[in-house]
């Protein structure tokens, strides 16, 4: 490499981040072309990088049966992000803005409640929500998946809101706003990109619930798209051109947002999951 | 660290308070969210009633109507759709009652009586796999119908299958359909190889080593850790003189030992143990597999997947030295507790009618449990039918024992144990008789 | 007195944006794992589920869970497994850092998209790793043959030891861009002023690692890999969908194994009792989160 000038260098580097991206990537194109396959290919023997027969029939077998479970998921994804963002937007901003007491606590609580996985309060959540007769409603899904953004959004705003100049608000208040008008009209307007992201990631981590929707609500009515694709190979485990086209759309939002706001979600992230 | 210490057990305080007031802290959480959003207000008292309220808007005649749900696990896109249009004809051949049928996967619907019987949300009647009605009806999920039953002038049905319904000297519900296993076969592919059709294990695996290639296995089964994975052994168990109750005979280990040189030798797939039937089926279909062991309802699916594939069926091979055995799979219905009786039973009455009972049995790829239908007569003269008929009178049934499930556990773990490899064969059905021993002297 | 005043107020403020969001985590999070310790001192089944009164079992379940052999595998695979992940995503995720460092012209936006498996639904990844590992027309399979390194076709998922691998492979493919981003943030705070010394010195490359890099990074590494602990110990998803646990029981762990003593035995205390062992091993490594970020002064 030594003897490369930095140009060629520069190209080089480039080259091979290019192949390492596609090795990595690879799963996920392989979700995708699979779901235009015909049976017959998928089960032939040798698997085939690119279709033979370009088919969007595996779409179509699953029409059917979508409008229902994206209608859940759609419900189950937006219910939770509202929710989660109401609690925690004015939690983050109060941790940022306010000495109160113990404030060290109720970071803790969120710390620790983050890093505690669903599969802990399932048999304790399935037992409450069968006693106050919410098996099998949206509220179950919507409650419980909001726990897993709650903490996360709190701990990635409180920076952008502990960064933002007091002054702003100070001023604002000198002009006879009171805390919440200050919050609404300042702080909310000044973080609006933050605060779009910790939207995305809480829809995001709605959608791609499948414990908490699969244990809670087992009518078919009620399920969203995880648990329904989960249903659905459990029945018909092999035809995989089905499940990937199923696939395809669950992963659609995700990569959408994730394209549209690229930038801002791996900021987020790194925020959401580590600082206090 | 002391300080941390010191805020999580501050934290384990607060939290072990909230238990006092549990009861009550509950209540007004549930109803967080319809006060912080209104817009899921409008949706959230849709999604308690979603599912009659679609059945209702696709079957408009329902006002004034005892309003009934019935519970099924036969997917809506193979002879689910047969069980629509029955429950449909119910519906309109009178205007007292009206039937929701409700399609649920077989899993989940176990799942759902068995915890529906206390958190209360059991469908008034529904259908229930033969093996699996003794442990239902010891947890109290259905009706005792005897007197019913004994007062009911078509009670006519064959005996293996309305025993498979009485618990404790009583009965809890009504025989559907039945089927058995038999063995499909590709008959291009066999012509090609130049194979009879096999009918004893060495045939079959003189067959399969003719028949597997690079792209295609001998034969596809379904050895899932679910009771279809021991329903699918059964036939070889019985046939080599093994026993559900002696798991550690000669006959027992003979047919285990058997199916393992099969996958061994790569006549069967490994990926038999993730298989169900309907993924054998569509091995099957797409010509991954010369051979299959399936049951009539695949018919449809069949006609659906590859309506070009030239097949017959022949019984399961038997072991060498055996005789051929078969073993009873079929559907029961029952009426569930709390729920609408009178009306429950008249539906269900009709549906196991003589009459109703050969259609929709013929439709769905089952055989009428009935003793009044003669199965051989009415196929007589269809080389498909015909041998699942004949085979249907010796078909024997598993159990009836409320503890089936547990041992069909025990049997199915230990087909799974040793076709992944985990455990040999003496070891596998050693350690699955002991489990079946300890659950017979609870 | 009026600062005082003006005081109080203030803290009201506080609670009042702060206070709904604590109190929900406490319902929905804390109370539920108290709850659990109740449980799993109960005869909870599903016929003694909907019952007010349920008989007090003492230790029983846990003695019961400690007796059962596929609980005690399911301790041990938690454990192969989450050591397993944090090996390879923190080896690969460190070596992705460093690379996507260089500057060169796509690095950025490059990296960026690497981070999108991060954001998949686990469903959908642990089903298409459940293809590409499935044995017969799988692609993983098809490419290892294609190349001659194996001569006959692996059941990746249908044997025990490969299955647990497949699902290390499955869940790095996750973990990885999240390794890679927490060690770039970590990366791009060390000055590079520091590099340009050691190169006047005549440091190699390989020097300049582990004299500079790895120890500045020290507490990033540390909270990248507690954090990386916490996080895979916890799998559920990934495992359920794509192995069930099986083939029999070779790949369950503890939350897997928790899910179906409950709901699928419906053996509720068992289950519970289950989910507090997941949660004591949690609890004890988040504990020492907590001492390595106090200490990095985020509190």
């Amino acid at each position: 490499m030594k003897h490369l000038n930095a140009k060629q260098k520069n190209i080089l580097m480039n080259i091979v981040a290019v192949i390492v991206a596609c090795i990595f990537l690879f799963p996920l194109y392989w979700i995708v072309v699979n779901s235009f396959k015909l049976d017959n290919e998928i089960f032939a023997a040798v698997p085939t990088f690119w279709p033979q027969q370009f088919t969007l029939k595996a779409y179509q077998e699953q029409l059917g049966s979508l409008s229902v479970t994206l209608k859940n998921s759609v419900i189950i994804a937006i219910g939770s992000m509202a929710l989660a963002l109401c609690l925690s937007v004015p939690a983050a901003y109060g941790l940022a803005r306010y000495k109160v007491r113990g404030m060290k606590i109720f970071v803790l609580v969120f710390l620790i409640t983050q890093m505690l996985p669903a599969s802990l309060v399932l048999t304790p959540l399935f037992l409450i929500f069968s006693k106050l007769g919410i098996l099998n409603s949206y509220f179950a899904p919507i409650l419980s998946t909001a726990t897993i953004s709650i903490p996360f959004v709190v701990l990635m705003l409180r920076p952008g809101f502990l960064n933002m100049p007091k002054e702003l608000e100070d001023a604002a208040k000198i002009d006879g706003c009171n805390a919440f008008s200050a919050f609404f009209k300042i702080a909310l307007p000044i973080c609006k990109p933050t605060v779009i992201t910790a939207a995305c990631f809480s829809f995001v981590f709605a959608w791609n619930d499948l414990a908490y929707s699969m244990t809670f609500n087992v009518k078919e009515a009620m399920r969203p798209m995880t648990s329904a694709i989960y249903t659905f190979m459990n029945q018909y485990g092999t035809k995989w051109n089905s499940i990937m086209a199923y696939g395809v759309l669950l992963i659609l939002p995700s990569c959408f947002i994730f394209v549209t706001m690229q930038k801002h979600i791996v900021e987020g992230m790194t925020s959401g999951s580590v600082k206090g | 660290m002391k300080r941390s210490l010191a805020v999580l057990t501050a934290l384990a305080m607060t939290a072990g308070t909230l238990i006092g007031c549990g009861g009550s802290a509950d209540t007004p959480a549930a109803e967080q969210p319809a006060q912080e959003q209104p817009a899921k207000e409008e949706q959230a008292p849709q999604a308690e009633s979603t599912d009659t309220e679609t059945a209702e808007a696709e079957n408009s005649g329902a006002e004034g109507r005892t309003e009934i749900t019935f519970w099924h696990y036969m997917s809506e896109d193979k002879e689910g759709k047969f069980v629509n249009e029955a429950v449909e004809e119910f519906n309109n051949s009178q205007d007292e009652i009206f039937v929701n049928a409700q399609y649920l996967p077989r899993a989940e619907l176990m799942k759902q009586y068995t915890i529906g019987v206390v958190s209360g949300e059991l469908p008034d009647c529904g259908m229930v796999d033969n093996p699996d009605h003794n442990s239902y009806a010891s947890m109290g999920v259905f009706e005792d119908i005897t007197d019913l039953y004994n007062s009911w002038d078509e009670a006519n049905f064959m005996e293996g299958s309305i025993n498979s319904c009485y618990y404790d000297g009583k009965l809890y519900g009504l025989p559907w359909g039945n089927n058995c296993l038999g063995l499909f076969y590709n008959k291009e592919m066999l012509d090609a190889a130049g194979v009879e059709v096999p009918t004893t294990w060495s045939e079959l695996e003189a067959a399969c080593e003719k028949l597997t290639t690079d792209s295609c296995k001998g034969l596809a089964i379904s050895a899932i850790g679910n009771e279809e994975g021991t329903f699918q052994y059964m036939p070889w168990l019985l046939s080599s003189g093994g026993s559900v109750m002696d798991l550690t005979s000669e006959g027992s280990k003979e047919s285990m030992t058997y199916l393992y040189n099969l996958i061994e030798k790569g006549y069967v797939s490994r990926e038999c143990v993730n298989w169900t039937q309907a993924d054998a089926e569509k091995q099957f279909a797409a010509g991954q597999a010369a051979m299959m062991i399936n049951g009539p309802w695949q018919f449809s699916g069949l006609a659906n997947d590859a309506p070009d594939l030239d097949y017959g069926v022949a019984k399961v091979p038997k072991a060498d030295d055996g005789d051929y055995a078969s073993v009873l799979g079929g559907e029961n219905v029952a009426i569930c507790t709390g729920a609408n009786v009178e009306a429950s039973w008249t539906f269900l009455t009709w549906i196991t009618s003589k009459e109703k009972s050969q259609e929709i049995c013929k439709s769905i790829g089952r055989f009428s449990p009935r003793a009044d239908v003669n199965v051989q007569e009415m196929f007589e003269g269809d080389p498909l039918n015909s041998v699942f008929a004949e085979v249907m009178p010796n078909a024997q049934s598993r159990g009836p024992s409320p503890d089936w499930p547990e041992i069909s556990a025990a049997i199915y773990t230990a087909q799974q144990e040793v076709f992944t490899g985990q455990k040999d064969v003496d070891t596998a059905m050693a350690d699955a008789q002991a489990k079946i021993d300890a659950i017979s002297q609870k | 007195m009026g600062a005082n005043k003006m005081d109080r107020k203030e803290q009201m403020l506080g609670y009042l944006f702060i206070v709904p969001a604590v109190v929900y985590m406490l319902i929905f999070i804390g109370y539920p794992i108290v709850y659990n310790w109740i449980v799993s001192f109960q005869d909870v089944t599903a016929l003694t589920l909907g019952s007010d009164t349920r008989d007090f079992l003492g230790f029983a379940n846990y003695k019961a869970i400690f007796a059962d052999v596929t609980f005690r595998k399911a301790l041990l695979h938690t454990f192969v497994y989450t050591v397993g992940c944090l090996v390879i995503q923190f080896s690969l995720g460190f070596l992705f850092a460093m690379f996507f460092a260089k500057k060169f012209t796509f690095s950025k936006p490059i990296r960026g998209f690497i981070v999108i498996s991060w954001m998949l639904p686990v469903t959908v990844t642990a089903l298409v790793f459940k293809f590409m590992f499935a044995e017969g027309n799988g692609i993983i399979n098809a490419i290892l043959l294609g190349l001659h390194i194996i001569d006959q076709p692996i059941g990746w998922l249908l044997n025990g030891n490969t299955a647990m691998l497949g699902l290390i492979i499955a869940n790095s493919w996750v973990g990885i861009p999240f390794n890679m981003l927490l060690l770039t943030t970590g990366l791009n705070d060390i000055s590079t002023d520091i590099y340009e010394a050691a190169s006047i010195d005549g440091a190699t490359g390989w020097q300049k690692f582990v004299r500079i890099t790895v120890p500045l990074l020290k507490p990033t590494i540390m909270s990248v890999l507690v954090l990386g602990f916490v996080l895979t110990f916890k799998v559920f998803d990934l495992v359920y969908v794509m192995t069930g646990g099986g083939p029999v029981d070779a790949t369950e762990v503890l939350s897997t194994y928790s899910y179906k003593l409950s709901f699928q035995l419906f053996h509720f205390g068992e289950g519970a009792a289950v989910a507090n062992i997941l949660f004591i091993c949690l609890f004890l490594v988040a504990l020492i989160y907590l001492k390595t970020i106090s200490r990095d002064e985020m509190m």
